[in-house]
């Protein structure tokens, strides 16, 4: 009985987001002094520490700070307030969720007439041209990027034989074929799997390192027809049929676990990922080290800061972006917290360089991260990115999980890609 | 409109006037008190339920346009494999659940019903321990016991020297996995329907049965089942149309590929299909016509209940 009531619970709740959708019924609440506002952030990413700084300096602001729910719960939320709901005045859009805002940039402030366009100069390009829609509006402002990196288990490369030294390990793989070999070899020597999986170690990665994706540069889907999408796509195939791969799907429980007992020597991570495996694995502290991604660059993540059009008080929270989103805010962000600045300006700060984490051997993360997002190439991410991209990704889980042939796992994914976006 | 009552007058008119205001009132009363519930359920559950039909002709998106396209939702569902996947992993996940669910409650409630049960309260309230536990809960427990790795189950599994199965990855384990979280979850709270209704049931009934020579097993055919034959029927419906929005259990126990329970969405449900197009994808034409769908077929199981115990009905004096 409790099932049906809490099914019709939410029903009533999903009708009730859809009541707001009526014309005219937009919030009229809210405070409306200049000196408050209030911020829709996600969990995870702690915001709190930029929000108390920015109050011990401005004591007079009163930021009322809301962690909404993941990310995706967060982007839900606000796409209700949008609808018609009472909106904040600034909210944290997680980069996956940024597209789908940006096909109505109507909803939000366009930052440039609060002083955004001056600031454009100060984020990396590619990570700029994302909230930015084709009419120039600046929608919003990055907060971070993730980066890519591989990080991997020093005590089990020295048991297979392989160098340990971040710098030789880097120099091993190139490419990703490279890469493959190194994981035959470490095969060979241990008899046990090398990568955690390849789904997200490689075609995840191998697909942002191209110069476009799923769409062209007319902002068409090309995702069949794009040539770089199926290299990434058959490479992840040659590399899960050299046998390295663990098949152990990222975010399974057995993922975590795998992570803490060595079933696997490395993995694809981004910046924000190293705090993940600290929290999953605390009992491999030094055992881990930072190499540099194969093929170079790569990004997995990053968010924007945006505000709602209809903000009671947008001028307060422009201000906060202002102070907190400059080179030197993000600096002491990344310092502090960890959060990969999107601003190369401060990439070769001492402080960010010297920066090393002791779980991971003391590897200096601030220069290894930012090293391989300045070369990324922009490239248009469009509405449906995170649709075809996780079909993709799906199939290929599904040929590691021995439910797709190889040989069919391409057709089998444009399928799927042309299921998912139909409704 | 209850107003307190007139001041009592000598003439006869007003007296009159009261007591057709009184009769007023008594008519009137029921509803009044009935009131708060219906006005509830107008807001909160008719109308969502019209305007979800009113949403499903239209492409919907939240914050940008919408546009009438008739039935052209419906006829895209027909045509799309993922709804049918989904209707399959239902009702599948459903029959795997529901009927070993009930099967055990029904021996549960009988046991538990034995007059020379110690401690009966003890077990009869530790039935609704699963029921009280929080089902994200549950799920994230289950999910690990059903681990390839390092799961329990295939510990055992290993233990014996079969190899390992990867439950979330195929139709079957998936399917396996989640109806089991249901059924631990509403066994127990199914037994205690069964029970309530079975100690309804004068004990004189068993005690002669005994004494003619019945055991257990004829005990529980011959009287048990009979008695609750209702209340069966009831858990059936209930359990039906509970089994055909299952959406907390495949949310939660495979994340892999997020909002479709697998890569393969191999155990992704009716309800979890709509979540994902309305609130994945921001698709609330697409999701209220998959709310439709699921609509009808509740509302057909449920007609097909009502001739059953119609029917029962009759059978019965």
């Amino acid at each position: 009985m409790k099932r049906v009531i809490t099914t019709a619970a939410s029903f009533a709740t999903a009708a009730l987001l859809v009541v707001g959708c009526t014309p005219g019924s937009s919030g009229d609440s809210g405070s409306s002094d200049s000196k408050s506002f209030e911020f829709w952030s996600f969990t995870g990413i702690d915001q709190k520490t930029d929000v108390e700084a920015y109050k011990k300096k401005h004591p007079d602001i009163n930021i009322k700070l809301t962690e909404v729910g993941s990310t995706s719960e967060t982007a839900q939320a606000l796409t209700a307030a949008l609808a018609g709901g009472k909106v904040p005045d600034l909210v944290l859009i997680q980069g996956d969720d940024l597209p789908k805002f940006m096909q109505s940039p109507d909803n939000f402030m366009d930052l440039s007439t609060l002083g955004a366009d001056k600031m454009r100069g100060d984020y990396l390009d590619w990570v700029m041209k994302q909230s930015t829609a084709e009419d120039g509006k600046i929608i919003g402002v990055p907060t971070d990027v993730g980066g890519m990196a591989v990080v991997y288990r020093t005590d089990l490369f020295k048991a297979a034989g392989l160098p340990t030294d971040r710098d030789q390990v880097s120099k091993l793989w190139p490419t990703w074929d490279a890469f493959a070999q190194v994981g035959k070899q470490y095969v060979q020597a241990t008899g046990k799997p090398f990568l955690d999986n390849t789904p997200t170690s490689v075609f995840f990665q191998a697909v942002n390192q191209g110069t476009e994706r799923y769409y062209d540069a007319e902002r068409k889907l090309s995702y069949d027809k794009n040539p770089q999408v199926k290299a990434a796509f058959d490479l992840t195939l040659k590399v899960y049929e050299s046998g390295i791969s663990a098949k152990i799907t990222s975010w399974s429980p057995g993922w975590t676990a795998g992570m803490s007992k060595g079933d696997f020597a490395a993995m694809s991570a981004p910046a924000w990922m190293l705090n993940a495996i600290k929290t999953n694995a605390p009992d491999t502290a030094g055992k881990w080290d930072v190499a540099t991604i194969p093929g170079g660059s790569g990004n997995w993540g990053g968010s924007y800061l945006a505000i709602p059009k209809r903000a009671k008080n947008p001028k307060a929270a422009w201000d906060y972006i202002a102070e907190m989103q400059s080179p030197e805010g993000q600096l002491n962000n990344f310092l502090s917290k960890g959060n990969l600045p999107t601003t190369p300006s401060v990439y070769t700060d001492p402080r960010l360089l010297e920066r090393t984490e002791p779980f991971f051997s003391n590897a200096p993360i601030g220069k290894i991260y930012t090293e391989s997002v300045v070369n990324i190439k922009p490239f248009y991410i469009g509405p449906e990115d995170a649709t075809i991209g996780s079909e993709l990704l799906n199939t290929l889980t599904s040929v590691e999980q021995g439910k797709v042939e190889p040989a069919n796992a391409w057709n089998t994914a444009l399928t799927n890609v042309k299921n998912a976006l139909r409704g | 409109m209850l107003s307190p009552a007139a001041a009592p007058k000598a003439t006869a008119r007003p007296t009159r006037n009261r007591r057709i205001q009184q009769g007023l009132r008594e008519r009137l009363a029921p509803y009044v008190y009935v009131a708060p519930f219906f006005l509830l359920f107008f807001v909160f559950g008719l109308f969502p339920l019209l305007f979800t039909f009113y949403v499903a002709l239209f492409d919907w998106d939240p914050i940008g346009e919408r546009r009438y396209v008739g039935l052209a939702n419906f006829a895209e569902l027909v045509d799309d494999p993922r709804f049918w996947g989904a209707l399959r992993n239902t009702f599948s996940i459903w029959v795997l659940s529901t009927v070993p669910q009930l099967l055990l409650a029904l021996g549960v409630a009988h046991m538990l019903n034995h007059v020379r049960l110690r401690a009966a309260t003890l077990f009869r309230m530790s039935m609704l321990v699963p029921y009280v536990t929080s089902v994200a809960a549950t799920t994230i427990v289950f999910a690990q016991l059903f681990d390839r790795d390092y799961g329990m189950l295939n510990w055992f599994l290993g233990l014996l020297g079969f190899p390992h199965v990867d439950f979330t990855a195929s139709v079957w384990g998936s399917h396996i996995m989640i109806a089991v979280m249901v059924a631990w979850r509403w066994t127990g709270y199914n037994t205690l329907l069964y029970l309530a209704s079975l100690q309804t049931v004068p004990r004189e009934l068993f005690e002669a049965a005994a004494v003619d020579g019945a055991n257990g097993w004829n005990q529980f055919r011959h009287i048990t089942i009979p008695a609750l034959r209702p209340i069966i029927v009831f858990t059936v419906v209930t359990s039906t149309i509970g089994g055909l929005q299952i959406f907390t259990e495949p949310l939660l126990a495979n994340p892999v590929g997020g909002l479709t329970c697998g890569a393969a969405r191999q155990c992704q449900t009716l309800t979890l299909f709509l979540y994902e197009q309305a609130f994945g994808r921001f698709h609330f034409g697409y999701g209220a016509a998959v709310g439709v769908a699921l609509f009808v077929m509740v509302v057909i199981v449920a007609a097909i209940n009502y001739l059953l115990v119609t029917r029962i009905r009759s059978e019965r004096p």
